[in-house]
């Protein structure tokens, strides 16, 4: 009986063990492997190169530009995005038609494409067609109109602007269970004790988010280094690549350049700095205040 | 006074979804004179000729049907395989199943993107660059890790009462598998094929560096190209439109189903 179980489990786990074995982990490995060598994928020569590709990454100013502009995308995107999500999430619990109706079409912007998000987003801000131009003109605000695309700061926030549209109602979605998890004897002693609005969120609300809030920054930052469509349907990375991601140069160094070496060693670089992220992340957030200390 | 202004940004919110999304479907739907002289106000007569334009002429019909085949063949192969080894997981121990589950939920943690370059030249080493079932092999191997993480909590919550009725009726592994199991985790398997079919439908990254050839485009690298190419920028109406065929089946998906699949983005986000 026990061997016939083994030999199950085996046939059972087969099919799906392979896959993932040659598909995701055999390249994963090789990732590695690749990113000491100086290939252009063609030639059957390759030339070992020991660390000299991120020696290269080091001293790319992209690189560190793509970084860079990533950071600020979780600070300020991420910022915005949750700042915005918790104060929606605490309007929607709420029992009234306009509350049901916003929570139904929350996740709209998060299941259409990325491309779609992207070229929505190109489209509302064409300098000669937009709706975003056209709004500012008809409400008395013509001097802000400008190309958006085209010059680096507006860009960038056309970005951010896109993925807090397309990310917010999954993190509306994420707060709202946590809220839910808040035990309703907890909810109506505060309201016997008088407190309401802006006194209740910030006294009972948010401090028992805790580990909502972990969740919600671990995964703001995941999606951020993840990004790639949006940005390349967006703005490909420019003006003046004011918009350059480091999955963005990645593609251009693989797809447009031909260096696959290089290229490996940028994805290598993407999952050192991601696991440190999340690190930091989750050292951030290593002390739940909810438990022990009294406030 | 409090509860007006809660309503009023409810709305703004809801005006910040939907006013977007509306305006693609009304500007899909204008002469492209229309859409340069008046972003507001739809076209006197509605084009629909816009869509036929987008379908044939731009290849949207082509991608469209390309997009199809994939996520519909990527979710028949994806969803039994997964669920066997969900239930192997799940309900048969062997020695090292938590090890072998931790690799297999390893997939989930980072991004696709940065194994592109290996799978690249496997791709092209195995002759499956550039071909849709190349494309479909790779789709389903990069949706195990997350299927197999729902459908082992399915799995997990069928009482074993259930199987060893089924052994005492004499019925083998597979046969308790396939004739009690996997009927029983019916909703499972309903919320990982959404799911999954919403994030293959919409699938770029990896599409757009495994396929080349213009026939084998899917949805969404067929309508980046359209925006690049110049020569279709003429052409915005069709542009719209073709945006909108992309986007609109998914958001009927989302409407349908909506309660299975919030409850299943939690799950996921919630204990992953």
């Amino acid at each position: 009986m026990r061997r016939s179980r083994a030999g199950f489990a085996l046939a059972f786990l087969s099919p799906a063990l392979i896959l993932y074995g040659v598909f995701v982990l055999w390249p994963l490995v090789q990732s590695v492997q690749l990113s000491f060598y100086r290939w252009r994928g063609v030639s059957v020569r390759r030339k070992f190169v020991g660390f000299d590709n991120f020696r290269e990454a080091f001293q790319d100013s992209i690189v560190g530009q793509s970084w860079l502009h990533a950071a600020s995308l979780v600070f300020i995107a991420g910022a915005v995005t949750i700042a915005l999500a918790l104060l929606i999430a605490h309007l929607v619990e709420g029992k009234s038609r306009v509350a049901d109706f916003a929570r139904r079409v929350m996740l709209i912007p998060h299941v259409i494409s990325l491309v779609a998000v992207g070229l929505i987003w190109s489209f509302l801000l064409n300098p000669t067609f937009g709706l975003v131009n056209a709004t500012l003109k008809a409400v008395n605000l013509g001097g802000l109109v400008q190309p958006w695309l085209a010059k680096p700061v507006p860009a960038f926030l056309a970005v951010v602007a896109a993925f807090v549209w397309y990310a917010i109602g999954f993190f509306i979605l994420l707060f709202t269970a946590g809220m839910r998890q808040i035990p309703e004897e907890v909810r109506e002693a505060s309201g016997l004790d008088g407190a309401s609005g802006w006194r209740a969120f910030s006294s009972i609300t948010w401090p028992l988010l805790w580990s909502v809030k972990r969740i919600a920054v671990t995964y703001v930052v995941i999606w951020i280094l993840n990004l790639f469509s949006l940005v390349k349907l967006l703005t490909e990375g420019g003006p003046d690549r004011a918009t350059e991601l480091p999955l963005t140069y990645l593609y251009e160094q693989m797809m447009g350049n031909g260096k696959f070496g290089y290229a490996s060693a940028l994805a290598v670089v993407n999952i050192i700095l991601a696991f440190a992220a999340s690190g930091f992340v989750l050292w951030i957030f290593r002390r739940d205040p909810t438990s022990g200390r009294a406030k | 006074m409090k509860s007006f202004l809660t309503k009023s940004f409810l709305w703004v919110y809801i005006l910040s979804i939907l006013m977007p999304v509306g305006w693609v479907v009304m500007s899909s739907l204008k002469t492209g004179a229309d859409i340069f002289g008046n972003p507001w106000a739809p076209s006197a007569v509605p084009q629909f000729k816009n869509y036929a334009e987008a379908w044939s002429e731009a290849q949207i019909g082509t991608y469209f049907w390309n997009s199809v085949l994939v996520s519909g063949v990527t979710l028949a192969v994806l969803l039994p395989i997964s669920a066997m080894a969900a239930y192997v997981f799940a309900k048969v121990p062997f020695p090292g199943r938590r090890a072998v589950y931790a690799v297999v939920l390893g997939g989930m943690m980072f991004p696709n993107f940065l194994v592109i370059v290996p799978l690249f030249l496997l791709m092209r080493d195995l002759h499956m660059l550039d071909t849709l079932w190349g494309l479909i092999v790779v789709f389903v191997a990069f949706s195990l890790s997350f299927s197999i993480f729902v459908l082992t909590g399915f799995f997990e919550s069928v009482p074993d009462e259930l199987a060893e009725a089924g052994v005492l009726d004499g019925a083998s592994e597979a046969g308790i598998f396939w004739r009690i199991m996997l009927p029983i985790v019916r909703p499972g398997l309903l919320v990982v094929g959404i799911l999954n079919l919403i994030g293959l439908w919409n699938e770029y990254s990896l599409s757009l560096v495994l396929i080349q050839s213009p026939e084998n485009r899917t949805l969404p690298i067929g309508l980046a190209n359209l925006t690049m190419v110049q020569h279709y920028q003429s052409n915005w109406g069709a542009l719209f439109a073709a945006v909108t065929m992309t986007m609109l089946p998914m958001v009927a998906v989302y409407l349908l189903f909506r309660r299975r699949l919030e409850s299943a983005m939690l799950a996921g986000a919630l204990k992953g």
